[in-house]
């Protein structure tokens, strides 16, 4: 597949975007039964994979609309409460940072882009999920301790995991259809 | 699996308005809002969120679920936060204060004493929480309920969204369904060859393993479809030139009354605030005679 400009946003690039939101919105609705054993409410979303890895495959601005229109879409479908921009911003830079290497890794099965790509995926959940839950700060009058605690940690430890985990799955078979394609 | 809007025609007055107008006037409020701290102003834009919400007709029944999730939500920054460890009311509410319980309390049965140091000012505070938490909420948790999902597109490039951006949301919304139906597709293959979703054995790890063969096949199936969707997209010289939509948004007067309202809110709030600088954290004294003082 060739790769251009990390900023490119043509016809390839919006409809990737689009492919990308709602796969996470499907996702996301289909695993919120997924909850963590022995925690209270708090749910894994697989779907968080999917604006990482088609950050990295079609670079950050596909990656970020992917995380943010999915989760604007999975809010409403599911109903989850609203319209809350920063999370949507949140999740966005999600899929944001991954992105960053979209031009400068070709094989996706390499040890170090995977590597590499787990290292992106460690810097967009603390900046995403670190922003989103800033928010609170100036909205709701919280203090840092509590944001940390009741926000940033049982958002960012879930997806954190499910991103280094799948990730790197979906780069494998990635690489798979690249090499059969050559596209 | 089936996948639907929340969304549905319910004759409100809000889906009178025009929705670019409405999405204005949701940040206006939003960034309005959250420059007080003083109840007086924080009860004014209550109301007005309320009397908002009860413009989309919403029944309980339709946003129960999200107002079950926005009541867990205050209960943790209020109850949990504000007032039983005051972690909620750090840099808003002056340290010291008036406590409710000077000398401590005594738990009955097993006489534990003990000094919570909740205080009349953090009471407070956490009223002003609930009066702008369940404001902002109720602006916005409406949207999903009362704005037609085939409209997001064009309300967002008439909101000064490139025409590329825009149309990507407009498709998003239309794969939905096509690819809900993807996942049900697959999900059934992989349920006949022996795989089992719901199985909660096994750790973390093990549980998100468990997705990877749900995951895999939907998502490398999409962008082997979307290649082909942007072959044809570039035969019809897609984003050669500026795109017309199916939907097309007019502006009414009242739309520019809510615009019009919009902008003095946000500006009547910002010169509140900075000119006069009034709307900061505020203890009636009322209040404050309860505490004996």
């Amino acid at each position: 597949m060739q790769k251009k400009s990390l900023w490119k946003f043509g016809t390839r690039e919006v409809v990737y975007s689009a492919i990308g939101a709602a796969l996470y919105a499907i996702l996301s609705i289909a695993t919120n039964w997924l909850q963590i054993p022995s925690a209270a409410n708090v749910s894994f979303r697989p779907a968080v994979a999917i604006p990482m890895f088609f950050g990295l495959a079609f670079g950050p601005i596909v990656g970020f609309i992917a995380g943010f229109l999915g989760n604007i879409i999975n809010d409403l479908v599911a109903g989850g409460g609203g319209f809350w921009f920063w999370w949507h911003l949140g999740v966005g830079l999600l899929g944001f940072f991954p992105g960053l290497l979209a031009v400068s890794i070709s094989n996706y099965r390499n040890i170090k882009s995977i590597l590499m790509t787990e290292l992106f995926i460690v810097i967009g959940v603390v900046v995403g999920i670190g922003i989103a839950s800033i928010s609170d700060i100036w909205v709701s009058g919280m203090s840092f301790s509590a944001i940390i605690a009741e926000d940033f940690i049982p958002a960012a430890i879930p997806d954190l995991i499910n991103g280094l985990i799948l990730v790197p799955i979906l780069m494998v078979a990635y690489d798979a259809i690249v090499k059969r394609s050559g596209r | 699996m089936l996948v639907t809007w929340r969304y549905r025609i319910r004759n409100g007055l809000m889906e009178k308005f025009d929705p670019r107008a409405r999405w204005i006037f949701s940040f206006a409020f939003l960034f309005a809002i959250t420059m007080f701290w003083d109840a007086r102003f924080l009860l004014l834009f209550f109301i007005i969120s309320v009397a908002w919400y009860f413009l989309g007709r919403v029944s309980w029944h339709d946003s129960r679920r999200g107002w079950y999730l926005v009541t867990f939500m205050m209960f943790m920054m209020i109850a949990v936060n504000t007032i039983i460890t005051g972690g909620g009311a750090g840099g808003v509410v002056p340290p010291g204060g008036h406590q409710v319980w000077p000398q401590g309390t005594t738990i009955p049965l097993i006489n534990w004493h003990f000094h919570f140091g909740l205080t009349y000012e953090r009471m407070w505070f956490a009223i002003c929480q609930f009066l702008r938490i369940a404001g902002i909420s109720a602006m916005f948790l409406i949207i999903p309920y009362t704005m037609d999902p085939r409209v997001y597109g064009v309300t967002f490039r008439g909101l000064g969204l490139p025409d590329r951006f825009a149309y990507s949301m407009e498709l998003a919304f239309r794969y939905v369904p096509t690819l809900a139906r993807d996942f049900g597709t697959t999900f059934d293959a992989q349920r006949a060859r022996g795989y089992e979703l719901e199985r909660v054995k096994g750790g973390i790890v093990k549980q998100i393993i468990r997705i990877a063969p749900l995951i895999v096949p939907v998502t490398m199936n999409s962008i082997l479809t979307g290649e082909d969707v942007t072959n044809a997209m570039d035969l019809r010289c897609f984003g050669t030139r500026p795109r017309t939509w199916l939907y097309k948004l007019t502006f009414h007067w009242q739309d520019y009354a809510l615009v019009a309202f919009s902008i003095f809110l946000l500006l009547g709030g910002i010169v509140t605030k900075y000119a006069f600088h009034i709307g900061n954290f505020w203890v009636p004294d009322f209040w404050l005679r309860l505490a004996g003082k």
